[in-house]
């Protein structure tokens, strides 16, 4: 990356603070903490497999995710967001192959555990989450959009820019947990007892519709999302 | 040939986009734009827009965690 | 180009940027989330979910000051059965934290960003309790409710992706009005 610097001719010069030699020491005391950091890590995985057996795997699984978060700049926020705010879709288009690609790991785990009749899916015990929907979920889901986008960050999002740094999100997320306490009063009075589970291969009367209309919607806000982005941005 | 500087240091996304793409609108052909930020996203989606929208682009890691992105209007 | 020069380019591989720096494309990581979060489902029999549990994290805090919140009907005695080391996405919540810190570090790009102005605060306190509030209603966010659920083809997954967006939507002239 910073090979190419320079193509770009610039009156202002470049904006350098520090010296070669005082940056790459900086550079090595971060590299140098992170490996600590992994030890860090690998005691609290010790520490978590005294009460839970799992613990261990669990830590590394958490761990794993804000790195490939933190990697890829993973946004769920900014794929809902961008669209309007930028006209930008790459992010929108990767969260759905997210959807397309666990759909389908998400139904072989069901299958394998109910076997393909629909009699036997026990919703507490399947693999992801089904419940129950109604004005609750539409309500709920309108709220947490709006914050999370003023937030600048949604749960996964605020966690991980958490780790890097972000002051801002230490306060977004002492405000979520104050957020849930209230959400804990307020939620009953939107979530009626007569909300149903619905479950899409139930409803559709067997997996195979249900999987042809949950990857066919998925495959058309992917074109979508696509054809947007192209003419937001001009059109390359 | 214009220059100019912003900076978003501290701001989170979508601000810097937004400035860079507000800023940009306003700049003639052959215009300098710098985006100074210290927010990850933004040094992936700043280029990213940029690019797609026909600039020339360059990332310039000024110190640990925070980048130029200089942006010449094509 | 000469024999030399194409030796000294190769040279230059610099594989501490390959292997911690660069950053990954979107679909990369798209595709190492959905890896992670099905080895969690597998392993654990749980889904991945992320604000199912701050509302006990909060009680705890209460309790640590010598607020006795488990009596409250948000609880119901669950503030004494919850084990943080029990509590799945407790864990994952905070190696969330630790992986983009390590992975921050590693590439060599951390900083702490300080709040620049007074709108940031309003921004995250009001974002924070919205979303707070919206994740309780809606019986999960946008991992426990979206990422999770629409992914296991229930139709509140769906009923939430829909909103979510109109959500984000208004949230983003919000942000532009206000915030910026």
């Amino acid at each position: 990356m910073s090979e190419n610097i320079g193509r770009i001719a610039r009156s202002s010069g470049r904006r350098t603070q520090m010296s070669d030699a005082q940056r790459k020491r900086r550079k090595t005391v971060q590299i140098i903490t992170g490996a600590a950091l992994i030890a860090v890590i690998i005691v609290m995985a010790f520490v978590a497999n005294q009460t839970n057996p799992k613990g261990a795997y669990i830590v590394v699984i958490g761990t794993l995710l804000g790195y490939a978060l933190q990697r890829s700049r993973f946004c769920f926020t900014a794929a809902l967001r961008d669209p309007f705010l930028t006209g930008g879709t790459n992010l929108t288009k990767a969260m759905i192959i997210t959807f397309a690609l666990y759909s389908f790991l998400l139904m072989a785990i069901n299958i394998t555990k109910f076997g393909i009749s629909l009699d036997s899916v026990d919703f507490s015990k399947a693999a992801g989450y089904i419940r129950p929907v109604g004005f609750h979920t539409a309500l709920g889901a309108f709220l947490f959009g709006m914050g999370a986008v003023i937030a600048g960050g949604c749960a996964s999002g605020t966690f991980m820019r958490m780790g890097e740094g972000f002051l801002q999100q230490w306060v977004v997320v002492i405000f979520f947990i104050i957020g849930s306490m209230i959400g804990g009063v307020a939620a009953p009075i939107v979530q009626f007892k007569s909300a149903p589970v619905v479950f899409l291969p139930q409803l559709f009367g067997g997996w195979a519709l249900a999987a042809f209309v949950q990857f066919s919607l998925l495959l058309i806000l992917y074109i979508a999302a696509d054809i947007w982005g192209r003419k937001k941005t001009g059109g390359r | 040939m214009a220059e100019k500087t912003l900076d978003c240091l501290g701001e989170a996304c979508p601000v810097p986009l937004v400035k860079a793409q507000k800023e940009l609108e306003k700049m003639q052909k052959g215009d300098v734009l710098i985006v100074n930020i210290d927010h990850s996203c933004a040094m992936k989606n700043i280029p990213d827009w940029a690019r797609e929208a026909g600039h020339n682009v360059e990332i310039d890691e000024v110190g640990e965690g925070e980048w130029d992105i200089v942006i010449e209007k094509c | 180009m000469s024999e030399e020069k194409i030796n000294a380019n190769k040279q230059k591989v610099d594989y501490w940027k390959i292997l911690f720096k660069n950053e990954w494309s979107y679909v990369t990581g798209a595709v190492v989330i959905v890896v992670l979060a099905t080895a969690l489902v597998i392993v654990t029999g749980k889904s991945w979910g992320v604000t199912g549990i701050l509302h006990l994290w909060g009680g705890k805090f209460l309790e640590l000051i010598g607020v006795n919140a488990d009596t409250w009907s948000i609880y119901n005695g669950a503030l004494g059965k919850f084990n943080f080391w029990n509590s799945i996405p407790s864990i994952t919540n905070v190696g969330i934290v630790l992986g983009a810190l390590l992975s921050a570090l590693l590439a060599a790009s951390f900083k702490i960003k300080k709040i620049k102005s007074y709108k940031q605060v309003i921004a995250a306190i009001l974002g924070g309790i919205l979303m707070g509030v919206g994740a309780r209603m809606a019986m999960g966010c946008n991992i426990g409710a979206l990422f999770s659920g629409l992914s296991a083809f229930s139709l509140h997954g769906w009923v939430f992706f829909l909103f979510i967006f109109i959500g984000a939507m208004v949230g983003s002239s919000m942000l532009k009005k206000w915030f910026m």
